[in-house]
């Protein structure tokens, strides 16, 4: 095992050619991870809500579109978005805000089920008691089903989460320079040191996913023994 | 501008057909050998004891919390360079074995790397699958097997085993379609299976929107008859399906 590979790369591995050039490395996933879960936390609220409360033709064109972004290797979606937004928007769009677009889809798709699944399981009685209230369906929705639906979702969405750090890895395929890039980058310079390259960069994102979790795992314990403190 | 363009020639769309070939074959070997993987272990780690189980553990929680784009990179160029140099030079050479009218070849590196990367991956996910099936079935039903005079390992093959199997039967269909999916990563490493051939076509032709339309559809079709060959599989299972 050879170490200095490592430490002599360090600066490239962890932040690209920044301050210098653009932002890459860990610095890269870090964004991408996070501009993409925030985003397909969204995505993935409104297009569940819009799956729990919808019915008919709606929801079935809604469950065709979800069911078709799950069924497409996100590699592929990563190559669509990466085709298909310069000729919808007219000009050309930065390599990492498709990678974004691609996964916000797939995550948010992914999403909508499990707000969907977490909306539906609260059972008819508390949306009957909530419309005997006098209460609207989507006044309903927001102050009695969603308040109990959320947090029960929690786990989903760290799940998610952690699926798309992982992810972020694909923006390899169109020469973003995240992570898993300047890493081949880096084995293609150092050429003799494969191995202690690609294993330190699978502890960094092992690290990283375990670190979310534990976290947002504490942050959703808290959050639920408070609520249970106050009820 | 016209987005389609020319419709693709044909020996495009046989690039396209074969590259869809590989996938299904590539898939269907990680399917098989990832399950019997997985499911020897979900044994270890319910049954291997405390080291066992912690190993076993710790093993499917490193490859589960790791990208299989660089799993993959670790198994082609890592592993590649830590082998000794005769085992390397053997395996880039090419092999074949001749029985009778067909031929076996020893595949290239870059599939036996695929195979292998895309194997654990899909075993990691299988094995926790029917480590949820196993904690799925109620304890009430190994206590009455007790009950009945059964000993353990009764109730764990006629009793505790078939419940969990139909229980983790569907999400482990889901891992079969995450694994068709997964087989796309291994253009990375030069795996000639239907996005390589997808990404070489619009090299070729600039025709993306057809390269692609026409491999996303050959994905999307066989996502959807191997998802409709699960369910079906799931309604045929016998009757007595655990009440949940």
């Amino acid at each position: 095992m050879n170490v200095s590979v490592i430490t002599d790369n360090l600066g490239y591995l962890l932040a690209g050619a920044w301050p210098d050039g653009p932002v890459g490395g860990l610095m890269l996933t870090l964004i991408l991870s996070a501009a993409s879960g925030l985003a397909s936390a969204a995505i993935g609220l409104v297009l569940g809500i819009a799956l729990a409360m919808s019915g008919g033709r709606t929801r079935r064109i809604l469950v065709l579109g979800l069911g078709l972004l799950r069924a497409i290797p996100i590699v592929m979606l990563i190559f669509w978005s990466y085709f298909l937004l310069p000729v919808l928007f007219g000009f050309a769009i930065p390599e990492t805000g498709t990678v974004v677009t691609a996964l916000s889809l797939v995550g948010g798709a992914y999403l909508s089920y499990a707000v969907a699944a977490g909306i539906e399981s609260l059972g008819r009685g508390q949306w009957e008691a909530g419309l005997a209230l006098g209460l609207g369906r989507w006044q309903v929705l927001r102050f009695v089903i969603l308040p109990r639906a959320l947090p029960a979702m929690a786990p989903s969405f760290v799940n998610q989460w952690t699926a798309l750090i992982k992810d972020t890895s694909l923006a390899y395929v169109i020469g973003v320079p995240e992570l898993s890039f300047v890493a081949t980058q880096v084995n293609n310079r150092a050429i003799v040191y494969p191995a202690e390259i690609f294993l330190f960069v699978g502890a960094v994102y092992g690290g990283l996913c375990l670190l979310v979790d534990r976290f947002a795992t504490r942050l959703a314990g808290r959050g639920g023994r408070k609520r249970r403190a106050a009820a | 501008m016209n987005l389609f363009g020319d419709p693709l020639a044909p020996r495009y769309l046989i690039w396209l057909l074969q590259g869809f070939g590989v996938t299904l074959a590539l898939s269907a070997t990680v399917c098989m050998a990832g399950t019997a993987l997985g499911l020897a272990l979900c044994c270890l780690r319910e049954a291997g004891g405390r080291l066992g189980g912690a190993v076993t553990a710790a093993g499917i929680g490193l490859v589960r919390n790791t990208p299989l784009l660089v799993q993959l990179f670790v198994w082609y160029f890592g592993v590649a360079a830590l082998m000794p140099g005769g085992l390397t030079a053997w395996l880039n050479t090419p092999h074949s074995l001749p029985l009778g009218p067909v031929e076996l070849r020893w595949p290239a590196y870059e599939t036996l790397a695929g195979f292998l990367g895309l194997t654990l991956y899909a075993a990691a996910y299988i094995a926790e699958e029917c480590r949820a099936g196993l904690n799925g079935v109620r304890p009430a039903q190994r206590a009455a097997a007790r009950a009945l005079g059964l000993t353990e390992s009764q109730i764990f093959r006629h009793v505790a085993l078939p419940q969990a199997l139909r229980i983790a039967w569907l999400p482990v269909v889901g891992q079969y379609l995450n694994t068709l999916k997964n087989t796309s990563l291994t253009m990375t490493i030069g795996l000639a299976e239907l996005s390589y051939a997808a990404r070489q076509v619009e090299t070729e032709t600039f025709q993306a929107f057809q390269a692609f339309g026409i491999a996303t559809l050959l994905y999307v079709g066989a996502v959807a008859a191997v998802e409709a060959i699960g369910h079906a599989v799931a309604r045929r299972a016998p009757a007595g399906a655990p009440r949940r």
